[in-house]
Formats: C-alpha cells, sequence, structure tokens
C-alpha cells in the first residue's frame, strides 16, 4: 500500500512537472506568435488591402491566415513563420480574388439593387487638419502609389509588396508565392518598370 | 536610380501602413488575439469526428450479420430465434444488465432448457 502510494506520488509529481513544461511552453510560442503577428499585421493589412481593394475583406484574409499559421505551423521555428504567413496571405488573396471574378459575372446577370453600398456621410466628409505641406505631399505620394500598385498584374503586386513593403528576400518571396526565384525576378523587375513608367514624374 | 525609386516607394507605403485607422488596427489585435486564442484550446483529433459515424456504420453491418443469420448460417440444432428478437435483446439495456450483473448464467441456462423439456 504504502510503495502504491510512493509510486501514485511520483506519478502525479513527474505528471505535473511534465504539464507545468507544456504550459511553459505554450506560453513562449503563444508570446513569439503574438509579437511575430503584431510585426507583421499592419504590412500584411495593406499587402491585402492593394490586393482586394476593399479593407473588410482585407480584414477577413488577415485574420484568416493569422488563424491558419497558428492552427497549422505554431509549432514550426520561429523563422519559418514570416515566409509561411505571406504564403498563407497570397493564397488567401487569390481565393478572394477568383471568388469575386466568379460572383461578378453572376452578379452582371442579376438586376441591379438601388438600396445598395449606402455612403456615410461622415466617413466620406473631407478631413479638415490642414497638416504641414510635407504631409500633403506624403498624402499624395500614398495615394498614387497606391492606385499604381492596385493596378499592377496579381503576380507583379504581390512579388513587389512582398519584396518592397515587407522587405523579404527573393527566396523567402519565392516560397511565399509558390514560385521559382526566378519568376520572382521576373515579376518584381516587371513591377518596377510598370510603375516606373506611371509614376516616374511623381516619384 | 532604380535604387532610389524603390527607396522611395517602400517608404511611402511603409508610412500608409504606418497610418491605419484605429477601427483598423483594432480589428487587427481582435483577429490577432482570435488567433492566438486556439493555442489555449485542448488539441483536437481529427479521427474523433468520425467516430458517431463509425459507430453508426458498425451497428449497421451487425444487424445486417444477424438478419441473414449469423456468418456461419442459422444453427441447424434447438430453437431458432428470429432475427427481430435478436435485435430486441441487443437494444434491451434491462437484458444488458442482467447478464452482466448475473454470475449464474449457467443456471439459468439450464432452468429454460428444463422448461422447454
Amino acid at each position: 500500500m504504502t510503495a502504491f502510494v510512493t509510486l501514485a506520488g511520483v506519478y502525479s509529481t513527474s505528471n505535473f512537472g511534465a504539464e507545468r513544461s507544456r504550459d511553459q511552453d505554450l506560453m513562449t510560442t503563444s508570446r513569439a506568435l503574438d509579437q511575430f503577428l503584431s510585426s507583421v499585421e499592419k504590412r500584411a493589412f495593406k499587402i491585402a488591402q492593394l490586393g482586394l481593394r476593399n479593407d473588410d475583406d482585407a480584414l477577413d484574409a488577415v485574420q484568416d491566415s493569422m488563424m491558419k499559421l497558428v492552427q497549422s505551423y505554431a509549432s514550426r521555428d520561429a523563422a519559418e513563420w514570416r515566409p509561411l504567413f505571406y504564403r498563407i496571405l497570397a493564397n488567401r488573396i487569390r481565393d478572394m480574388q477568383r471568388r469575386r471574378t466568379v460572383r461578378g459575372r453572376i452578379m452582371a446577370w442579376l438586376p441591379a439593387r438601388e438600396d445598395e453600398e449606402e455612403s456615410d456621410p461622415i466617413a466620406e466628409a473631407p478631413s479638415h487638419d490642414p497638416g504641414p505641406a510635407k504631409r500633403l505631399e506624403l498624402d499624395e505620394a500614398i495615394g498614387v502609389l497606391e492606385i499604381a500598385v492596385a493596378e499592377l498584374p496579381p503576380r507583379q503586386q504581390e512579388a513587389f509588396l512582398l519584396r518592397n513593403l515587407e522587405g523579404l528576400d527573393v527566396s523567402e518571396t519565392a516560397s511565399a508565392m509558390g514560385c521559382s526565384e526566378g519568376s520572382v525576378k521576373t515579376h518584381y523587375f516587371r513591377a518596377l518598370a510598370n510603375l516606373r513608367a506611371r509614376l516616374g514624374e511623381v516619384f | 536610380m532604380t535604387e532610389d525609386f524603390e527607396k522611395r516607394t517602400q517608404e511611402v507605403l511603409e508610412e500608409s501602413a504606418g497610418r491605419l485607422d484605429g477601427r483598423t488596427r483594432s480589428r487587427l489585435t481582435q483577429a490577432r488575439h482570435a488567433a492566438l486564442a486556439q493555442l489555449a484550446q485542448p488539441e483536437r483529433h481529427w479521427w474523433r469526428a468520425y467516430i458517431p459515424a463509425g459507430a453508426a456504420a458498425a451497428v449497421a453491418v451487425l444487424a445486417v450479420v444477424i438478419w441473414s443469420g449469423g456468418p456461419l448460417g442459422p444453427s441447424p440444432t434447438g430453437p431458432v430465434a428470429s432475427p427481430v428478437d435478436d435485435l430486441e435483446l441487443l437494444a434491451d439495456v434491462e437484458a444488458q444488465d442482467f447478464v452482466d450483473d448475473g454470475e449464474d448464467l449457467e443456471f439459468y441456462e439450464w432452468a429454460a432448457g428444463e422448461a422447454e423439456s
């Protein structure tokens, strides 16, 4: 009986130890993921926003990508998270673009609804904050660049944003886009050429 | 020249990403927390989702086997119970308890034999 109690005690202590260690691992992973996701979320949103041209869709795409990364790749090495996350995001954006194209084709057959998309006068009101001249100049640059980037062909846009905004290297971009490094270089070069041809005077 | 252009576009895009409004930033934070909350949930095994379907399939197979007289066919001697009786016996929870609890199963079998003769 005493031996049994001792054995049970040893088992429960070791079990408790294992559980505690697992909790600590979980906490460390959670903290690292939190740090990683907060470091990329704004740029990820910008990439999704330019790809989808809709804030709500962009937020959905970023949230889905975060969920998928945590669900499937939390146990991977932290150095792999960035290309994995952007690969998930790129796929998600492509899916949503495809779905939207199909929906657009279907909707073209349906009669238009007049009550759709009611505008919000407050959201659309011009800002009265004058701001410094520099800020105005930057505002203009942002507007012009974002329009030009949004109008790039999808693969060029992906390559440009992942390389230029997110700062991924060629190999990470290739991994995120699911293509060869040569393709990344071609897409990126063409994107730059397109943007320069369009923005040369402004930039 | 190209590097200047790249640098300029990078600065502009960075500035734009840093200027997100409060609502968007708040929704991104919520999305991050929702994603991280998954870590705290217990691990789910994909095969557990198939347990009810597997159990139903097993019951169906059992029913078919019993209905068709079992893999060895009906016993040539002794009383032949109808398949419906077998199913009723299997489904009868009280009968199961009776069998589980009773240690004198042989006595009941003997008594049943006596009653028939």
